[in-house]
């Protein structure tokens, strides 16, 4: 690891002000759980490591009807994927936040941090999606909200600014959402996305977030449409099923091939549209 | 430039003066000798470097040196009371639960950990508690068993400790 | 015979409260003062001729020791084919990816990184030899031009002027005769990939080199005198100049048997007079440049006969030996020695051939070739049987090994508990029994079973030795450097000690793996330490005893043969009240006149196995006995097949083996569920990617080993048929164990689903694309 100075703001204030004053030569800390590997392979060199963590508040998960669930940036996968709420209300982001590395990694790693990495399979990504979630950003210019589905562009970048950071995620309350996470891995545990999605659906409205088939997480808005306030039959399945197929666009690479992602794609829409029918 | 930091190892106050570019894993192995958790892979996949902090199983390979300062560490070399065993460390001895034992530390702190937390664990959440923890000798089925053990001692002595 | 005390015991490790306190002293962890930290500047090519390395600008460096390159190094070595140097010299070729060129020791980690980035090397890459089948070709770029001059054991037979490094042959009997003979004839291609090994702890060594010229090496290492041997001759160093120190061994399985980063460290420390460098490496140094498991392209053809006898086979077995072959050659030979399997088979051609590639190193791994060459045959019987109509179970009842019969290479067989193992695995996996129902019509359940077997393949006069130092008060030190990697030597080798000195094990003391201090051991290898070290300890122990009992006669007044040894004390066997301590004969007997005579009391065993002749140098076949001793047994697995994803769960895997004896059952059973799980690994997720040289997965996030999630249910047994050699009938079980692991699993997918994988490891995707050609070729 090359020499950095090690700066640790006790407010968000004052995190804006050294992002704003060492631009791209800070990297912004959270879990560690990249950042550290980033810095020991070289792949980052920065001359300033920014550790929020120290920030009073932004650990919180809180939830109500009215404004539903918010996830502060330094809450843990454990954290939320333990937390009463999240597991009464968004069971499938649970799942996904639980389905994140190791329990020593989910100790640290954060769904945030998942985010603002912008990796295609963010393993908390999908749910975030499907449930139409929001970024909560503050900057020199005051704070913003920004749907997550806009949040992220490409593979690893975002729209936020040089000087914002992210303080947490809001993510909207549906009572009649039902969802279901899946994650198709080489092996069960320990693992990245072969393929991660997240089914889900609120009456006649459907959802489905699948990552790891396009350089971000994607919705799928031709099949949601096809879906959407129609009675699930067999057929309907079968069309959605291929449909979605279209939707995605996968590449090979060392964890599978293109033709395996869009199989797997297609048995997915099968499965979480029988089991929530 | 160096940081201070503040922090309970193994229940005593430590002060230090750390690089940020190192890692609490390196500070741990080569600042303060405390060797018996290891470095497998350094990068979070493994669990051999996996300590106790604040209750909870970490990767020491991931934590950064400044961020020490504050922190209960729990090391391996933290656990034997007065040269008695803990009740994890006397069950991998009784159930050959160990070979090479070079991931042994770091078992041991995922199984002290997860009974801290749920004393009566399944099957099923003792695997998922350690699968961040690789093992290539033992086929893990002798630690499954021994962490089944300790719980089953907690649950007729009602309840870890 | 006496019932056995100790041996037959499931005592615990000995080394285990120092495992679990985290006491236990593995090499990186020794801090010595004044260490320096090498870095290793490396070929980013897999085959390129190194014009030049300019070192200026490194050595400039504040905090940089010393930095070498190739021209410090000026022989050869290898264990059986000298056929590396451990630095490429300018002017050379670099071989693989990964290949050495230049080298530093530095005050801290970062700063040789650092020094290692200023190293200039100019390359001029050279077309590269991707597959073993490639390297045959007779276009094909030739990796050693200069293999003919190389020195070579005796027994291997490198093609110069090509890349083929050892033909292995054998020639028992007439397979054409027998495919005359035969009602049919059947080929089958197998491909085996690269794996690696894993121990969780990385390589690592440190090595220091004092004024008076003694090298203290500190390595992770499973054979310190072998290591010891190879830098001997490629330093010019005088044995008794060299120390190799081996303390805790964080596993091996074959990765840590040869000599591989020592060489690098020796290197810097000549140059750093009296200041130890150590050279740790990480994961990813693990998966590419200590050793990798060989790839392996097999063929065998089966002449059967239609009541299930197999008349004959033939088999090709070409082996992906990456950049060196030094150890390689023999894994090649030994494939070729196994190649008919635990079968009893009258004609057996067999050519075996190591290739080089440039690819990394391959070396041995637990099975040493074992694991590659059985995913092939065990396959290969059950594809025959179905063909045949015959039984998966009865095929192998027919054929299988039984006392009496011939291996491959023309051995009998006296001892051969094949059939009750098969017979035993049957019945714990319920092999007649349909499974019980998944739930799910997507989710398809079935068994298999596979067989295996292994003998060692080590050079005929490999030695052990063993001393055994008995203290004041009857406790013990017992010597030996048969390594403790894991598998249990250390607790083991004194079970075996305590029986004959009939103390409690803990008792004895296990020193190891100092080659000034512990006496020789060849390697700990070849599954050979309980029965080499074992035989050697046990002789060790035979002779203290044999020595002290000569001095009890003086004390006793009795005729040694009516004394004993019995739990610390010198009985006699028709008055037992008449019974001395043996610690009284620690320092010798004393007399009423103060003269004392006989002592200190020390045991020597040493062991090397009698009339292990080399096989017929034109046909391969045996004169006598080449291999020490064969263990065989038989794997069950029951898989269930997820038809939608692909995915493979093992539900339960059985294994049973014919051990001779037992020493440890608990750690027999540990050794036999680790080599399950495995196998498991290599059948259903290990693979290292490689593309043109490069490894595309060298970390843990894309090369992925079982977790605690992924294993089975695991029913472990054994059988006992004394192996006549063995110390008390053992014979080496640790690498068998893992042998029909994968092709178990293998044939349990084929008969859940009904599609056969040629080549591990069988992943979701291969599973789905095969099913959905299955598919269309159904319609």
């Amino acid at each position: 690891m090359r020499e950095f100075e090690f700066l640790q703001p006790k407010s968000i204030d004052e995190a804006i002000a050294m992002r704003v004053e060492h631009g791209e030569r800070l990297v912004v800390f959270n879990g560690g759980t990249d950042i550290v590997i980033q810095l020991r392979d070289r792949l980052i060199a920065p001359d300033y490591v920014m550790d929020i963590k120290k920030i009073p508040g932004l650990r919180d998960i809180t939830f109500t009807e009215k404004d539903g669930l918010h996830i502060g940036a330094c809450a843990t996968m454990n954290e939320i994927g333990t937390n009463e709420a999240v597991k009464a209300h968004y069971p499938y982001l649970a799942e996904a936040a639980l389905s994140v590395g190791s329990k020593q990694v989910r100790n640290r790693a954060t769904s945030v941090g998942n985010i603002v990495n912008a990796s295609p399979l963010c393993d908390t990504g999908t749910p975030l999606y499907a449930a139409d979630a929001l970024l909560c950003i503050e900057g020199k210019g005051g704070r913003r909200e920004v749907p997550v589905r806009e949040f992220i562009t490409f593979v690893r970048r975002t729209v936020l600014q040089k000087d914002e950071i992210v303080t947490g995620i809001r993510v909207p309350y549906d009572k009649n959402l039902r969802g279901i996470f899946t994650k198709v891995a080489r092996r069960r545990e320990v693992d990245l996305s072969t393929i991660c999605a997240t089914v889900a659906r609120s009456g006649g409205e459907w959802k489905l977030a699948f990552g790891a088939v396009a350089p971000t997480p994607v919705r799928m808005p031709k099949t949601e449409a096809l879906l959407k306030d129609r009675a699930i039959t067999e057929a309907l399945i079968d069309e959605a099923a291929k449909l979605a197929r279209t939707e995605v666009s996968p590449i090979d690479d060392v964890r599978a091939s293109k033709e395996y992602r869009l199989d797997v794609v297609e048995v997915i829409v099968r499965r979480c549209l029988k089991e929530l029918a | 430039m160096k940081y201070r930091v503040n922090f309970f190892l193994n229940e005593e106050p430590v002060e230090l003066y750390v690089d940020a570019n190192k890692t609490m894993l390196n500070v741990l192995r080569d600042e303060l000798c405390y060797t018996g958790t290891k470095e497998g892979c350094g990068a979070g996949e493994c669990g051999a470097c996996t300590v106790i902090v604040d209750g909870k199983p970490i990767n020491s390979c991931l934590v950064l040196a400044p961020e020490m300062d504050g922190m209960h560490i729990t090391t391996v070399e933290g656990l034997a009371k007065d040269g008695e065993l803990s009740p994890i460390q006397k069950a991998f001895v009784e159930h050959a639960a160990l070979q090479c034992g070079f991931c042994t530390p770091g078992f041991i702190m995922s199984a002290t950990a997860l009974l801290m937390e749920n004393p009566q664990p399944t099957r099923d959440e003792i695997k998922r508690a350690i699968s961040g923890n690789l093992c290539r000798c033992t086929g893990y089925i002798r630690i499954i068993e021994a962490i089944e053990d300790v719980a089953a001692q907690y649950q007729k002595e009602g309840g870890a400790n | 015979m006496e019932e056995l005390k100790h041996v037959g015991k499931a005592y615990e490790r000995s080394d285990g409260i120092r495992k679990v306190t985290g006491a236990a002293e593995y090499v990186d962890d020794i801090r010595l003062p004044r260490m320096l930290y090498a870095a290793v500047k490396r070929s980013p090519h897999a085959h390129a001729k190194v014009l030049s390395v300019d070192l200026t600008e490194a050595k400039k460096l504040p905090g940089v020791k010393c930095v070498i390159d190739g021209t410090d190094y000026v022989k050869r070595v290898g264990l059986y084919l000298e056929d590396r140097f451990f630095m490429i010299k300018p002017g050379d070729t670099a071989k693989y990816m990964g290949d050495p060129v230049a080298a530093v020791a530095a005050e801290t980690l970062e700063i040789a990184q650092k020094a290692v980035e200023l190293i200039k090397v100019e390359y001029e890459p050279l077309p590269v030899v991707a597959t073993a089948l490639d390297g045959i070709k007779p276009d094909a770029p030739v990796i050693h031009p200069d293999l003919g001059s190389y020195k070579v054991a005796p027994i291997f037979y490198p093609k110069p002027g090509t890349n083929i490094s050892h033909h292995y042959v054998l020639r028992k009997g007439d397979f054409e005769q027998a495919c005359a003979e035969a009602d049919e004839v059947f080929e089958h291609d197998f491909y085996i990939p690269h794996v690696q090994h894993v121990p969780l702890e990385p390589h690592v060594a440190m090595a220091r080199m004092d004024a008076d010229g003694k090298l203290t090496v500190w390595a992770s290492c499973q054979s310190p005198y072998a290591v010891r041997q190879t830098l001997s001759v490629a330093f010019d160093m005088p044995l008794n100049k060299i120390r190799v120190i081996s303390p805790t061994v964080g596993g091996g399985f074959g990765a840590k048997a040869g000599t591989t980063l020592e060489g690098i460290v020796i290197g810097l420390a000549r140059h750093c007079q009296g200041r130890p460098v150590k050279l740790t490496y990480t994961r990813e140094d693990e998966f590419v440049n200590s050793y990798v498991r060989q790839g392996m392209a097999a063929k065998i053809r089966t002449a059967m006969r239609k009541d299930g006898r197999i008349l004959g086979v033939k088999n090709e077995y070409y082996w992906d030996g990456g950049a060196y072959t030094e150890y390689g050659v023999n894994i090649t030979k030994a494939g070729g020695w196994a190649s008919a399997g635990p079968y009893d088979i009258d004609n057996v051609w067999t050519d075996s051939y190591c290739v080089y590639t440039n690819n990394p190193v391959g070396g041995p791994y637990r099975g040493f070739g074992m694991c590659e060459i059985h995913f092939a045959i065990e396959q290969n019987i059950d594809m025959i049987a179905k063909k045949m109509g015959i039984s998966e179970v009865e095929i192998r009842r027919i054929n299988g090994m039984r006392p009496g019969g011939f291996t491959g290479m023309g051995e009998k067989m006296d001892v051969a508990g094949y059939q009750e193992c098969l017979e035993t695995v049957l019945r714990d996996i319920e092999y007649d029994k349909p499974c019980e129902p998944s739930g799910s019509p997507t989710k398809i359940r079935a068994k298999g079973i596979a067989s295996g077997w292994k003998s060692p393949s080590m050079p005929t006069n490999a030695g052990s030795a063993a001393i055994i130092r008995m203290n004041e008060d009857g406790t013990f030190f017992l010597m030996s450097s048969g390594m403790e990697i894991g598998q249990g030597a250390a607790t083991v080798l004194p079970q075996i000690a305590a029986e004959i000195l009939s103390v409690s094990p803990d008792k004895i003391t296990f020193c190891s793996g100092d080659t000034d201090h512990t006496p020789y051991e060849w390697q700990t290898v070849a599954s050979r330490t309980t029965y080499c070290a074992g035989n050697a300890v046990k002789l060790a122990a035979e002779d203290l005893v044999d020595k002290v009992l000569d001095l009890a006669q003086i004390k006793m007044g009795a005729v040694k043969r009516d004394l004993k040894f019995e739990d610390g004390y010198v009985v006699h066997r028709i008055y037992p009240d008449r019974r001395v301590p043996i610690s009284d004969f620690a320092l010798g007997v004393a007399f009423p006149d103060g003269s004392g005579y006989g002592g200190p009391a020390i045991g020597v065993g040493t062991f090397t196995l009698e009339n292990n002749i080399n096989t017929d140098k034109k046909t391969g076949v045996a004169k006598h006995h080449p291999a020490a001793f064969w263990t065989m047994g038989v794997n069950g697995a029951e898989v269930e097949v997820d038809t939608e994803t692909g995915h493979i769960k093992v539900l339960k895997m059985c294994s049973c083996f014919d051990a001779g004896k037992v020493i440890n059952p608990a750690l027999f059973a540990a050794q036999s569920e680790g080599a399950m799980v495995q196998a498991l690994g290599t059948a259903l997720f290990e693979e290292l990617k490689l593309k043109d040289g490069k490894v595309l997965n060298k970390n843990f996030v894309d090369y992925k080993i079982p977790t605690a999630d992924d294993i089975p249910e695991l029913v472990v047994k054994y059988v006992e048929h004394a192996e006549p050699t063995g110390p008390f009938g053992a014979r080496g079980v640790g690498e068998p164990l893992m042998v029909p692991g994968a092709p178990a699993i293998a044939n349990a997918v084929y008969n859940a689903i009904g599609v056969r994988f040629e080549r591990m490891p069988i992943m979701p995707e291969d599973v789905l694309r095969a099913l959905k050609e299955k598919q269309k070729s159904a319609k």
